[in-house]
C-alpha cells in the first residue's frame, strides 16, 4: 500500500513535467525551423501595391525602452507613439504596437521573451555578442536576403545607414546579417576638463602638453588654500573612477604609438578601452605616479558607478580636472555640474575643455568609434520581415525622424534665424522620455536636422546655462585627431562568446589596482593582472583575431 | 520582588548594551531621514550627518504629491495584507499534518518540500511556467507563486511540535476531528509563531520586488520597492550613459532619500502592532493534569 | 498445506484492506489539507525544475528543454568549464570563507541579543529596543553600502577623518582584503541581528512560565536561569535554524557582496553569486549558470543531510 502510494505520488510529480513539455512543443513550432534561412517572400504573404502600402494591414511589434522617468509618459502610448502609429499606418498600412521593456533589466527581459517565443518583432541592443549568441541558438532572423530583395523599397533606410552600416555585421563567408547598425550621427566621445576659474586665479594658461598639465595639477595641489580656503583639505587636483580606461582615455591614448598598424589595432582592439594596445602600461604608470604624489583623488577606487560622491565633489568645487564624457559638466540641465558650481562657488566657476595629451607624432589622438551605435535585430519569431523593414525605413526618413528628434516648434523646440534648433524643456504629454527621443529613433543616435554645421550649433544650444561656445569647443576637441575604428569583419570570433563582461571586470580591476599600487610594486601588479587577463581568455581572442586577419588579408 | 544590588547593576549594564545597539541601528536611518529633509546644496557639500541642513520638505511634497507613489503605497499595502493572510493559511495547513503522529507519508512530504528550498532552475523556467499559466502581468502573479515559504513552514512545524500531544489526545477522546483540533487548540496556542510568520511574510512581500521586476509589466501594479529600485538605479543610469552618450536627469539625492523613507516607514510600523502577540505567550495552564 | 497458506495470505490482505480503510477514514482530512500545498509546490516548484537539466545540455533559447542537445563530456561540459576556471575556484573559496565567518559570528549573535533583550528589566525600554534593533534589516544593500562608504572610506570617511584628527592612521576597512572581510561580516551581522532575534524571542515566550517559578524557588540566579531553562527551551529552534544555515554554506547571496565590493578587494569579494552574474547571466551562458547552481544545490543538500543526521544523534528532532 505504502509502495503504491509512493509510486502514485512520483507519477503525479513527473506527469506535469511531461505535460509541460508537450505544451511547449505546440507553442514553439514557429520558432524551431530556423537554422535554415527562409527564402524571402515565404512570410511576407501578399505583396504591396505601388506606393509602398500593403494591401492587407500588417501588424508588427517594436521594442521600446521604459526608463521609468519621473514625470515621463508611458513609453508605449504617448504623443510620439501616436505620431509614429498614424504615420506608419497611413504610409504603409502597417499597424504598430510598442512593447515596453524596462531599461535596467533589458537583457533579462529579452531573454525571457525569446525563450517564451513572444519577443517583439524589432529588438534593439547595444551589445553585438548578445545577438551573436542568440543567432547561434537559432533565435535571430537572417536579414540579408530581405535587405537584398527589398532594397528598392527602403531608400530612406539605405540612405541613412548606407551600405556601411547595413553590412557592418555581414558574415564574410555565409553572408548572414544578424543585425544592422544604427547610425552614430556624432562621434564625440570623451573630453578633458579643467576648472577655468582656477586657471585664471593662478594665472596659468590652458595646458597644451603633458608637462603643462602635470604642472597645473601640482599647482592646484600647492595652492589649495588660495583656491579652496577652509576646504583646502578637500582639494582633488585630478579625479578619476574605477573605470580607469574611460576616465583617463585621452592620457592613455597619447601613449599609444602613432604608427599602430590597422592589423594590430584590430587584433588588440576588442576591448572598448583599448587595454591591450601597446603603450597603455606607460600611461597607467604616469597615473600611478600622480596618485602617489597625491594628485589624484585618494579614494576613487572604492566608489561604484552609481555613487554620487564624485559628482558631488565636482559640484561643490573641489575637483580641478578630470576626463569624462565629452559634455559631462554641462549635462542634466539645471542640475549640471557647471550650474551647480555657479550656484555654490561663484558666477565664473566652471569647467572648460582642454587638449593637452600629444602622442609621439604630436597628434592629440582620440580613439573614436565607427559610425555605428545600436544594433537592430529581428527575432526568429518575426513573421513580418518586410513590414518591419518598412517600419525602419519610415523612421529613417528625414522628416519623420526630425519630428521625433525635435518635436513641435514652439512646444519642444525653437528655431533660430540661422536654422539651428534649440530644445526646450517640455513637461506634460509632449515630454520626451529620452533626449531627442532616441528610444524611438532607433536607426540614429544623435541630432541630425540635415546639415552637419547646423547640427553642431543645435547641439550646442541644447544645454541650459552654458554658453554655446563651450559646447562647440568641447565638440571640436573631442573629435580632433580622431582615429576611427574601421570595420573588419572576418566572421564570428568564437573566443569572444560570453567573455565580454568578465574580461571588462578584469580590465577595470587591473587598471585600478595598478594606479593605487606603491611605485615599486607597479610593475608586478600590472603585469600580474595583465597576464591574468590574457590567461582568462584574452590571449585566445588575440590568437583567433590574428588568425582571422592573416587568413583574410594576407593570402 | 526586591532585587539584589548585583542584579540591579547587571540590569543597568544590560540596558546600556541595548542602548548601544539602539544607537548603531538607529543612527543610519536617522542619517537617511536627515538627508531627505536637507537642501540639495547641503548634500552636495556632504554636510549632513544626523541633523537636516537647510531644512526643507520639498522632497516629501513631491513624493506625496505624485499619485504614482501614493497609489503604489496603497496597492502594496493591500497586496501585503492579502499575501500575508493567504500565506499564513497555506503554511498552517501544510505544517499541521506533518506533526500528527501516525500520519503516514510524513517523511515523503517533508522531503518533497525541503528539496524545493535547495533546487531552483532560475528565471527563464519560471517565466515560461507563468506564461503558460497566463499569470504574467496579472496581479495574481504577485500573490500566488510565492505564497508558501518552506522555511517558514518548518518554523511553524517546529513550534507545533512544542504543543503537547496530551492536549490533542484529550480532544480526540472527546470526539474532535483533526480540523477542529487545529482551530480550537493549536491555533490559539500559536499566537507567537503566527505573529512571527505574519511579520516575515508581510516584510518579505513588502520588500520584495524581483518577481515584479520580471513578471509584471503593468505599471499600475508595481510594488513600492520596484519604484524605489527604478529611482535608486543610478548604477544602470551611469552605465547606460556611457553607452548612449547621454544621461536622463536622475532624481536629486533628497528625493531618493525621501523615497527610501516613504517605502520603509509603513512596514516599520507593523512590528510594534504585532508585539502584543509576542508578549501573550503560551497559556499552558490547561496542561496541569 | 498450500491451501492454508493462500487462505492466510488472503486473510492478511483483507486485514490490510480493513486497516487501510479505517486509517483513511480517520486521517482523510489531513490529506485534504495537505493537498493544496502539495499541488502548489508541484506546479510552482517542481515543474520549472525540469529545466535544471540544462546544466547538462547546450542551452538554446528557441528549443524546448527536451529537445536541446546534450553537452560534451557526458553532459558535464559546463561543470568542467566552471571548475577549470580559476576565477570560479577563487569564488568558491571566498564563498566558503565568507559564509563560514557569517555563521561563526552571525549565528550566535542574535541568540545572545535575544537573551539580553529578554533580561531587560525596563519593559518600555525593552519594547523600544526590540522595535529599533530590527530596522537595519529594511535597508537595501545599495543604501547600506553608500552609508558604509561615508563612514569607512580611507580618506573621506567620517571615522577615518576622526582617527586622522586624533593622530591615528586610517584603517582600511573597505580597501584592504583582510579588513574588508571583517567589515563585510560585521555589516551583515548588523543588518540581520535584530531581525533574527524575532524568532528567538518568540520561542522564549513559549517556555513554560512554571519553570521560571520553580527556578526562583530554588534560588537560581540570572545566569543559571539562562543556562538551565532558557537555552534548553531555545534548543529546538536553534537546532532547526542551524541545520538550515549549514545547508546554505555554499549559498548565493548576491546583494551584499555586489554592493560592498570594489576593485581593490576582488580577491576576496568575488563569490559564486557574482561569478554567476558576470559570466553566466551577463555573458548569456545559461547552461553554465544552471550547472553552477546545481552544484551549489547538491552540496547544500549534502550538508543539510549530514547536519540533520548529527542533530538526530544528539537526540534532536531534525528537519527531515
Amino acid at each position: 500500500m505504502k509502495r503504491l502510494f509512493s509510486i502514485l505520488l512520483i507519477c503525479a510529480l513527473l506527469a506535469p513535467g511531461i505535460i509541460a513539455c508537450g505544451r511547449k512543443n505546440t507553442d514553439n513550432t514557429g520558432g524551431k525551423d530556423n537554422n535554415v534561412t527562409t527564402s524571402p517572400g515565404g512570410g511576407a504573404g501578399n505583396e504591396e501595391i505601388v506606393n509602398g502600402k500593403f494591401t492587407k494591414t500588417r501588424k508588427i511589434t517594436v521594442e521600446v525602452f521604459d526608463r521609468g522617468n519621473d514625470g515621463g509618459t508611458p513609453p508605449e502610448n504617448n504623443f510620439y507613439t501616436d505620431f509614429i502609429k498614424e504615420g506608419v499606418l497611413r504610409d504603409h498600412n502597417i499597424e504598430v504596437t510598442f512593447v515596453p521593456v524596462p531599461r535596467w533589466t533589458e537583457v533579462e527581459q529579452i531573454n525571457n521573451r525569446l525563450a517564451a517565443g513572444d519577443a517583439p518583432d524589432i529588438c534593439v541592443t547595444y551589445d553585438y555578442p548578445t545577438i551573436q549568441t542568440y543567432a547561434n541558438m537559432g533565435g535571430v532572423l537572417d536579414l540579408s536576403p530581405y535587405l537584398e530583395q527589398y532594397k528598392d523599397l527602403l531608400p530612406n533606410l539605405y540612405g541613412l545607414l548606407t551600405e556601411t552600416n547595413i553590412n557592418w555585421n555581414k558574415n564574410p563567408e555565409t553572408g548572414a546579417i544578424w543585425a544592422i547598425e544604427a547610425r552614430l550621427a556624432n562621434p564625440q566621445r570623451i573630453n578633458t576638463f579643467v576648472r577655468e576659474d582656477w586657471l585664471k586665479k593662478l594665472n596659468i594658461p590652458e595646458p597644451t602638453t603633458l608637462e603643462e598639465f602635470e604642472d597645473m595639477l601640482q599647482a592646484f595641489k600647492d595652492n589649495a588654500k588660495t583656491l579652496l580656503g577652509k576646504d583646502a583639505d578637500k582639494m582633488v587636483p585630478f579625479s578619476i573612477s574605477y573605470d580607469v580606461g574611460w576616465r583617463a582615455d585621452h592620457l592613455l591614448a597619447s601613449y599609444v604609438p602613432d604608427n599602430l598598424s590597422e592589423k594590430d589595432a584590430y587584433i588588440y582592439g576588442f576591448d572598448d578601452r583599448k587595454f591591450l594596445y601597446p603603450g597603455i602600461k606607460e600611461g597607467v604608470r604616469k597615473l600611478n605616479e600622480w596618485y602617489n604624489k597625491g594628485l589624484i583623488w585618494k579614494d576613487f577606487a572604492l566608489y561604484g558607478s552609481g555613487d554620487a560622491t564624485e559628482d558631488n565633489m565636482m559640484k561643490a568645487g573641489y575637483v580641478g580636472a578630470f576626463i569624462h564624457n565629452w559634455d559631462y559638466p554641462y549635462r542634466n540641465g539645471e542640475d549640471s555640474i557647471n550650474n551647480n558650481l555657479k550656484r555654490l562657488v561663484g558666477e565664473d566657476a566652471g569647467y572648460v575643455a582642454v587638449m593637452p595629451f600629444k602622442n609621439d607624432a604630436g597628434f592629440y589622438r582620440k580613439f573614436l568609434p565607427g559610425p555605428v551605435d545600436r544594433k537592430i535585430f529581428f527575432p526568429s519569431t518575426n513573421d513580418e520581415p518586410l513590414a518591419s523593414l518598412l517600419y525602419l525605413d519610415w523612421i529613417s526618413k528625414l522628416e519623420n525622424r526630425m519630428f521625433l528628434q525635435i518635436g513641435e516648434e514652439g512646444v519642444t523646440h525653437e528655431k533660430l534665424e540661422d536654422g539651428s534648433v534649440k530644445m526646450l524643456a517640455t513637461k506634460g504629454e509632449k515630454i520626451m522620455n529620452s533626449p531627442n527621443n532616441i528610444d524611438y529613433t532607433i536607426t540614429i543616435n544623435g541630432l541630425d536636422i540635415g546639415d552637419q554645421e547646423l547640427n553642431i550649433k543645435s547641439i550646442a544650444l541644447g544645454y541650459v546655462g552654458v554658453d554655446p561656445s563651450y559646447i562647440e569647443k568641447a565638440y571640436k576637441y573631442s573629435v580632433q585627431d580622431g582615429r576611427f575604428a574601421q570595420n573588419y569583419n572576418f566572421g564570428e570570433i568564437t573566443a569572444e562568446t560570453g567573455m565580454g563582461p568578465a574580461l571588462s571586470e578584469k580590465r577595470n580591476t587591473v587598471l585600478t589596482q595598478s594606479v593605487v599600487a606603491a611605485p615599486d610594486k607597479f610593475d608586478t601588479v600590472f603585469d600580474q593582472g595583465y597576464n591574468d587577463y590574457l590567461n582568462s581568455g584574452g590571449q585566445a581572442i588575440i590568437d583567433e583575431r590574428r588568425a582571422a586577419w592573416e587568413n583574410a588579408m594576407e593570402q | 520582588m526586591i532585587k539584589s544590588k548585583k542584579t540591579r547593576i547587571a540590569d543597568w549594564i544590560i540596558a546600556f548594551i541595548c542602548f548601544l545597539f539602539i544607537l548603531i541601528c538607529l543612527l543610519p536611518l536617522v542619517n537617511v531621514l536627515a538627508r531627505s529633509l536637507s537642501s540639495a546644496e547641503a548634500l552636495i557639500r556632504n554636510e549632513v550627518t544626523l541633523l537636516p541642513v537647510g531644512l526643507n520638505f520639498d522632497a516629501y511634497k513631491t513624493v506625496l504629491g505624485d499619485s504614482k507613489y501614493v497609489w503604489s503605497l496603497i496597492w502594496t499595502a493591500i497586496l501585503t495584507g492579502i499575501c500575508t493572510i493567504i500565506s499564513l493559511i497555506m503554511t498552517t495547513i501544510c505544517a499541521y499534518p506533518l506533526v500528527i503522529d501516525g500520519f503516514k507519508g510524513k517523511r515523503l512530504f517533508n522531503t518533497i518540500f525541503i528539496i524545493t528550498m535547495y533546487f531552483n532552475a532560475g528565471v527563464i523556467p519560471n517565466y515560461l511556467l507563468l506564461k503558460d499559466l497566463r499569470l504574467l502581468n496579472h496581479p495574481l502573479v504577485l500573490i500566488i507563486p510565492n505564497c508558501l515559504s518552506v522555511f517558514n513552514m518548518i518554523i511553524m512545524r517546529s513550534f507545533f511540535y512544542g504543543i503537547p500531544e496530551s492536549l490533542r489526545e484529550a480532544a480526540q477522546i472527546d470526539g474532535a476531528g483533526f480540523i477542529r483540533i487545529l482551530v480550537k487548540i493549536y491555533l490559539p496556542l500559536s499566537k507567537p509563531v503566527l505573529a512571527t510568520l505574519a511579520l516575515f511574510y508581510a516584510v518579505g512581500r513588502w520588500n520584495g520586488f524581483s518577481d515584479a521586476l520580471m513578471y509584471m509589466n503593468n505599471r499600475k501594479y508595481y510594488p513600492i520597492q520596484l519604484l524605489l529600485y527604478n529611482i535608486l538605479n543610478n548604477v544602470m543610469q551611469v552605465e547606460v550613459a556611457a553607452q548612449e552618450g547621454f544621461s536622463t536627469p536622475g532624481l536629486s539625492e533628497t528625493l531618493k532619500a525621501a523615497t527610501v523613507m516613504f517605502a520603509t516607514i509603513p512596514i516599520l510600523l507593523i512590528y510594534p502592532w504585532l508585539q502584543k502577540y509576542f508578549i501573550a505567550g503560551v497559556t499552558l495552564g490547561a496542561v496541569k493534569e | 498445506m498450500n491451501g492454508s497458506k493462500s487462505e492466510d495470505s488472503r486473510s492478511n490482505k483483507s486485514k490490510k484492506r480493513v486497516k487501510t480503510r479505517a486509517y483513511m477514514k480517520r486521517y482523510w482530512t489531513l490529506y485534504l489539507l495537505m493537498l493544496i500545498p502539495l499541488i502548489y509546490i508541484i506546479i510552482f516548484r517542481y515543474i520549472p525544475m525540469t529545466y535544471i537539466q540544462i546544466a547538462f545540455k547546450k542551452y538554446s533559447i528557441v528549443q524546448n528543454v527536451w529537445e536541446m542537445e546534450w553537452a560534451g563530456n557526458y553532459g558535464f561540459e559546463y561543470f568542467i568549464k566552471a571548475f577549470s576556471n580559476r576565477d570560479f575556484l577563487y569564488a568558491l573559496r571566498n564563498t566558503l570563507l565568507l559564509n563560514f565567518l557569517d555563521l561563526l559570528i552571525g549565528f550566535p549573535a542574535p541568540i545572545i541579543l535575544a537573551l539580553l533583550l529578554n533580561e531587560l528589566a525596563f519593559k518600555r525600554f525593552k519594547r523600544l529596543t526590540q522595535t529599533i534593533v530590527y530596522m537595519p534589516h529594511f535597508l537595501s544593500w545599495i543604501i547600506i553600502s553608500g552609508l558604509a562608504l561615508q563612514l569607512f572610506a580611507p580618506t573621506n570617511g567620517l571615522i577615518n577623518i576622526i582617527l586622522n584628527r586624533m593622530g591615528f592612521k586610517s584603517i582600511p576597512f573597505l580597501n584592504d582584503p583582510a579588513h574588508w572581510v571583517w567589515t563585510y561580516v560585521l555589516l551583515g551581522v548588523w543588518q540581520s541581528i535584530g531581525w533574527n532575534t524575532i524568532i528567538y524571542l518568540a520561542a522564549i515566550t513559549g517556555i513554560n512560565p512554571e519553570l521560571y517559578e520553580a527556578a526562583a524557588v530554588d534560588g537560581a540566579g540570572r545566569l543559571r536561569r539562562i543556562w538551565h531553562i532558557i537555552l534548553p527551551g531555545l534548543r529546538p529552534t536553534i537546532v532547526v535554524l542551524l541545520i538550515m544555515s549549514l545547508g546554505r554554506i555554499l549559498g548565493s547571496e548576491f546583494d551584499r557582496p555586489y554592493a560592498l565590493s570594489n576593485k581593490l578587494v576582488t580577491s576576496v569579494s568575488n563569490v559564486i553569486a557574482t561569478f554567476v552574474y558576470t559570466n553566466g547571466i551577463r555573458g548569456l551562458q545559461f547552461s553554465l549558470t544552471t550547472a553552477v547552481g546545481l552544484f551549489q544545490s547538491v552540496i547544500g543538500v549534502i550538508f543539510l543531510t549530514i547536519a540533520n543526521a548529527i542533530a538526530k544523534r544528539f537526540g534532536e528532532r531534525g528537519i527531515l
